[in-house]
């Protein structure tokens, strides 16, 4: 079991998604945990959501295999958080 | 054909049409400073690798000394030349493939593994709907540029050219040579 | 006119442009599954050489190898003295010797990392004195290598140019497509409803060309058009492959073309892009295959390679069909079949579409037309 606080995963969430999509002037608190991450948002395409496939496996250990499914799971920050703390084995 | 701009980028300077640009930083902290002293609307920036950071601010400042974007355009070609290919970004994407905490690969960098990226990145920039291409030399030719540069112009429908020399071996190591040439 | 000389295909599907043919016409794919392939977590279906067979060069690369027996293969069946000023090397490649990179090389190996070095050591072996030129322009290069062949013999710098195209997998470039989900793990299905991905593939491919009079195939007509759309998805609405092919049509009638030779990668995005750019175009009617069921996607090899399967393919009155095609699954129907048909026509185009937004597009006519 990992037991993380939900805040705390939703922050560390944002802090990843600025990392590894290199979203240089962005900070945590300009990423609306409600808001769509793809179309508008925060603008991501179809190879930031690749990336963040990658962060899930090596940060959270969940293997992602088919891309399409992503769209639910990116849709924003909290269904992330739902995700990963439901799935996660790391 | 008429050379209308040119620029020179190298890791200690920037100069357009014969003026140095004031710089207070070199190598590829030179390119962000020229990003965001000169350009800065485009966050896009911050995702590529070194190779198209600078074939992009090298762009940008040549278009910025023509005035005019020509946008939205299938009649001018962006034709650009190195010899290093994408080494500089072959090898962090290499690295992905074996870090210390397993098999990564990380399609961001994959992406920028081919060197003709630079010519699609300044094409969607612009609008740019014509000719892109990008040519490998085992040394710096100026013949051979000229030549192919010159041939660019075969295709009736190409007007102008934004293009030239556009090579990073490594991220303080690289030179850009850039031309916007008219028929 | 810029006239075909010569040719070779040297792949795992043979060495000569003819063992490559005979064995497409029978059915015959180089395409396997490899699971565990250089250590790599998933499987992916491939077409790669068996390097047994290969009689390498020594002192050259696995990828340096495979373009000179290509050449070599090419050449003989010429007067061309390559060793001459006057012809010009193109070699079209997407990663040459990147499998460098995979496991600690000598110094003196990592020199040929770059592609211009690679294509320099082939010219001079066959004692060349030109720089031969390197185009990598991802996944077109083997058609912009072409269009740069027919501009540098119109514009008489030159009067023969040998273009090669090749490349070799590494877990570099099969990890990459990986990433993007590209791959699939069984043979592709181009432009079928259940097609899910693209196989990759291993080749060398040649053609020569000359400035004459008249003969076999001419290039008539080439250009390369950008999307201006997202660095690695293509155009919803075909926008570059559609003005590529716009282009090289002008003046052309779509019933004098016998086959549009797509790029056709099983891919999603890729065939509904290539459907919607032909529909645009108004060239529905005309039949159109995939060759990536036989070779899968050769990247740098891919323009030459089909390009001269193509001709070989015609010379016999046969439009080659899309191995792995089934059902229609891209949204404008286009006229493809999965079995070879015949064809009296004498012209066909060819298309390809690569990362960069880049597209390319080349007609080709057989004999002695304009």
């Amino acid at each position: 079991m990992y037991i993380q606080n939900m805040e705390e995963l939703v922050l560390e969430l944002k802090e990843k998604i600025i990392e590894v999509l290199n979203l240089e002037d962005v900070r945590p608190d300009d990423i609306d945990s409600d808001a769509p991450l793809f179309g508008t948002g925060l603008g991501l395409d179809s190879i930031d959501a690749l990336e963040l496939i990658v962060m899930m496996e090596r940060v959270y250990g969940i293997k992602i295999k088919d891309p399409s499914v992503g769209k639910d799971i990116f849709k924003s920050v909290n269904t992330m958080a739902e995700f990963v703390s439901k799935n996660r084995t790391k | 054909m008429k050379i209308r701009h040119e620029v020179l980028i190298t890791p200690e300077r920037a100069v357009v049409d014969g003026k140095p640009i004031p710089v207070t930083t070199h190598g590829i902290d030179m390119l962000t400073e020229l990003y965001r002293t000169r350009i800065n609307d485009y966050p896009r920036f911050f995702k590529m690798d070194e190779l198209c950071r600078l074939g992009f601010v090298a762009s940008e400042l040549l278009l910025q000394a023509a005035g005019d974007r020509h946008a939205d355009s299938e009649d001018r070609a962006v034709v650009m030349f190195n010899s290093s290919g994408s080494v500089c970004n072959d090898r962090k994407y290499q690295a992905t493939l074996q870090q210390p905490d397993g098999f990564f690969p990380s399609p961001s960098l994959f992406v920028y593994t081919l060197p003709n990226i630079v010519t699609g990145e300044i094409a969607i920039r612009n609008g740019y709907h014509g000719e892109t291409a990008f040519y490998v030399l085992d040394k710096k030719s100026s013949a051979l540029i000229d030549n192919a540069l010159r041939a660019t112009f075969c295709d009736e429908t190409t007007q102008s050219i934004l293009g030239g020399w556009l090579d990073c071996e490594a991220p303080d190591d690289f030179l850009a040579e850039l031309y916007l040439i008219e028929k | 006119m810029v006239c075909k000389i010569a040719d070779n295909i040297f792949s795992p599907l043979g060495f000569t442009t003819e063992e490559n043919y005979q064995h497409v016409r029978q059915g015959c794919s180089g395409v396997r599954r490899h699971e565990g392939w250089r250590g790599l977590p998933y499987p992916f279906a491939a077409s790669l050489f068996d390097w047994n067979r290969v009689q390498l060069v020594d002192g050259f690369t696995p990828f340096e190898s495979i373009v000179i027996r290509s050449v070599e293969g090419a050449l003989a069946q010429t007067d061309v003295d390559a060793a001459s000023p006057s012809v010009l090397f193109v070699l079209s490649t997407t990663k040459g010797n990147v499998d460098l990179l995979e496991a600690p090389s000598p110094a003196s190996a990592m020199q040929r990392l770059p592609l211009g070095a690679a294509a320099q050591v082939v010219a001079s072996y066959f004692g060349n004195p030109n720089m031969p030129v390197v185009v990598s322009n991802a996944c077109i290069s083997g058609l912009n290598a072409q269009i740069v062949a027919m501009r540098a013999l119109q514009c008489g710098s030159y009067d023969t140019v040998v273009v090669v195209g090749a490349d070799v997998l590494s877990r570099f470039i099969v990890s990459g497509f990986g990433s993007f989900k590209a791959l699939a793990a069984e043979p592709c299905r181009p432009f079928d409803i259940e097609r899910f991905g693209l196989n990759l593939g291993e080749a060398a491919a040649t053609i020569i060309y000359r400035r004459a009079e008249a003969g076999s195939w001419h290039a008539v007509r080439g250009a390369i058009r950008n999307d201006a759309h997202h660095v690695s998805n293509p155009s919803p609405k075909g926008e570059g492959c559609y003005r590529a092919l716009r282009y090289v049509m002008q003046g052309q009638s779509a019933g004098d073309i016998a086959f549009i030779g797509t790029h056709g990668t099983s891919t999603l995005y890729n065939d509904e892009m290539e459907s919607a750019a032909i529909d645009r175009a108004g060239l529905l009617a005309v039949p159109v295959n995939s060759l990536k069921g036989y070779y899968g996607h050769t990247m740098g090899a891919a323009g030459v390679l089909e390009t001269v399967l193509s001709m070989r393919a015609l010379d016999d009155g046969i439009v080659l069909g899309t191995k792995g095609f089934a059902t229609m699954g891209v949204s404008h129907p286009l006229n493809v079949s999965a079995s070879h048909r015949t064809t009296d026509k004498r012209a066909f185009v060819k298309l390809l579409s690569g990362f960069g937004g880049c597209n390319a597009a080349m007609l080709f006519k057989k004999g002695g037309m304009a």
